[in-house]
């Protein structure tokens, strides 16, 4: 049985014996019987030392400083645990570590939101081409509203306003004459694409779809195709597919988005530098090999070698119309953006704000949302940083106690 | 005597430092006296006191009063020092063979001591470390048996029978 444990029961003689022991010490009368362990206790209570003087007087002047520390304080550890404890007491600990956790928060929230918090998508993204535009993006010439296009400094002023990441494959890719300069962001060729869902009641569709048509030609743009349905509530509605100046395509939507009620609005953006500077380079080259034809056609000596250099001419040629095809289509998704328009009446959609540039509550409980979740991964992070040192802190820290505790055991039982 | 040394954040700031003062003015004699009872040397006593308070002061904030009284806790303190005192002065002792003066009056005292005192102090030179911190606690420190037993980490009926078999020894050793 552990001595510590062990409940004696102690006999009467032993219990008076001590109820006598206590007597004398607080100054009572003790029985007779009891004389001589009243005379031991006596005895031994005036044994006790008292401290010296001089020592009593440093100690004293110790308390009235507060006890500042002496070299000799202990055990290392304890020692060292007891100097962290007075270097920084708990009190002053508890707010600077809250302050700590504030900049912390502080400071991921500032970085997730100059990272493009807003809820609305600004910045362009590359995102995968639909399947026509991908079969454009090959060069495969298709016939535009090339003839209706506008002056292109517009557009190309459009452009300029935008900055697109650089994709992998096009980096490096020079524009012209192959000096080995990347695209800056003037130069990039990016196209545009928007979405727009506008709800409005059946009996003002043909208004609506009026206006759409009003809106598209002040902004020089062109209607594409287009289909008007009369009917109740949930049949009547428009589709339009539009090509807007990519220049004016922000205004001309907030014109569009004013026309009903803005059920839903999309927009994307998609980088297609690499295959116009492509484009561009082929064009150019096969010019190049078409200008050495020609040279070879005048210095030329007999017919059926004209006839070759001819026949070569016209291969030649018509890659040029090709690549020339494929220049001016990029041009012009660079220059138009293509925008599908629906008219719908019911309750189809969801509402979405019509100015993309105001904060709102949506965007904020978003940003407040990315914010938490980084907050959240940081503080994965740093516990699964922290928790295998608690873990060895905590288990160094209790094999410690107990090594003392055995320690100090076995000074007394030695 | 009802202490406690963790002052309510609405009482007046330096609370706990007058409580503490008020145990350090109540104890010291006491702690000084157990720790030289145990060690049996005078500037081992003074330095486990000094330590003891020390530590004590530093810890001042974390007393709880649901787990004892001051001067319990207190003794806890002056307790572990003088065990790591004690564990040095053993290592010491290997290498020096160092002189137990609390037991050896001094020989102007010597004269003047009665000879009963003189068995009671051969008595108690022959007890071990275990008892003579008994003694200590008991009639040095003035600590009641309740606070020993809390002390120890023993029950208190425990300690009483402890103590009593102390006494048998010293009893018998002093006939």
């Amino acid at each position: 049985m552990n001595p510590r444990n062990e409940d004696m029961t102690m006999d009467p003689q032993a219990e008076r014996e001590l109820e006598a022991l206590e007597a004398a010490l607080a100054g009572k009368p003790v029985d007779p019987e009891h004389a001589d362990l009243a005379a031991l206790a006596s005895e031994l209570h005036e044994m006790r030392v008292a401290p010296p003087e001089d020592f009593a007087a440093a100690l004293d002047e110790q308390a009235s400083t507060g006890f500042p520390r002496r070299r000799h304080s202990g055990a290392l550890l304890g020692g060292i645990a007891d100097r962290m404890r007075g270097a920084i007491p708990r009190r002053r600990l508890l707010p600077a570590l809250a302050g700590a956790t504030a900049v912390v928060i502080v400071g991921t929230a500032v970085v997730v939101s100059s990272r493009g918090g807003r809820g609305d998508d600004q910045t362009p993204t590359l995102k995968s081409a639909s399947p026509p535009q991908a079969a454009q993006e090959q060069g495969a010439p298709s016939a535009g509203p090339a003839a209706a296009a506008p002056a292109t400094g517009e557009a190309d002023l459009g452009r300029a306003e935008s900055v697109a990441p650089i994709p992998p494959d096009s980096g490096g890719v020079p524009l012209s004459g192959g000096t080995g300069a990347v695209p800056n962001a003037r130069n990039r060729q990016i196209e545009r694409a928007a979405e727009l869902t506008l709800g409005t009641e059946p009996e003002q569709v043909q208004d609506v779809s009026g206006e759409v048509f009003r809106v598209v030609g002040r902004h020089r743009g062109l209607v594409l195709s287009s289909s008007v349905r009369d009917g109740a509530e949930g049949e009547a509605g428009a589709d339009f597919l539009l090509l807007i100046p990519s220049s004016r395509l922000s205004s001309a939507l907030a014109d569009l988005s004013a026309l009903a009620e803005v059920r839903s609005r999309q927009e994307s953006t998609q980088d297609i530098t690499a295959p116009f500077v492509t484009a561009r380079e082929n064009l150019r080259d096969a010019r190049a090999e078409a200008e050495g034809l020609l040279k070879q056609l005048a210095q030329a000596d007999t017919e059926a070698e004209r006839e070759s250099v001819k026949a070569q001419l016209r291969i030649v040629r018509g890659r040029i119309a090709a690549f020339r095809s494929q220049v001016r289509n990029l041009e012009r998704r660079a220059d138009f953006s293509r925008v599908s328009l629906s008219v719908v009446t019911g309750d189809e959609s969801v509402v979405v704000p019509s100015d993309e540039n105001q904060w709102t509550i949506p965007d904020a409980l978003g940003d407040a949302g990315r914010i938490l979740a980084v907050a959240a991964g940081v503080a994965l992070v740093t516990l699964a940083v922290m928790l295998p040192l608690m873990l060895f802190g905590a288990a160094a820290w209790l094999g410690h106690r107990a090594y003392l505790r055995r320690a100090r055991q076995a000074a007394l039982g030695g | 005597m009802e202490q406690t040394l963790a002052a309510p954040a609405s009482e007046a700031p330096g609370a706990a430092d007058i409580a503490f003062e008020q145990l350090y003015r109540s104890s010291r004699d006491d702690v000084f006296a157990y720790a030289a009872g145990l060690l049996r040397n005078r500037s081992a006593a003074e330095e486990v006191t000094a330590t003891a308070f020390e530590r004590a002061f530093r810890k001042r904030h974390r007393f709880d009063p649901r787990r004892g009284n001051p001067r319990a806790w207190l003794f806890g303190i002056a307790r572990n020092a003088a065990l790591d005192e004690l564990r040095r002065g053993k290592r010491q002792a290997e290498l020096t063979e160092e002189a137990q003066d609390v037991d050896s009056p001094s020989p102007g005292h010597l004269a003047e001591e009665s000879s009963r005192r003189a068995t009671v102090r051969a008595a108690l030179a022959g007890l071990d470390s275990r008892e003579r911190e008994l003694v200590a606690l008991k009639f040095f420190a003035g600590l009641s048996n309740s606070e020993i037993a809390g002390l120890l980490g023993v029950s208190e009926s425990n300690a009483g029978t402890r103590l009593h078999r102390v006494i048998t020894k010293l009893r018998e050793a002093c006939r």
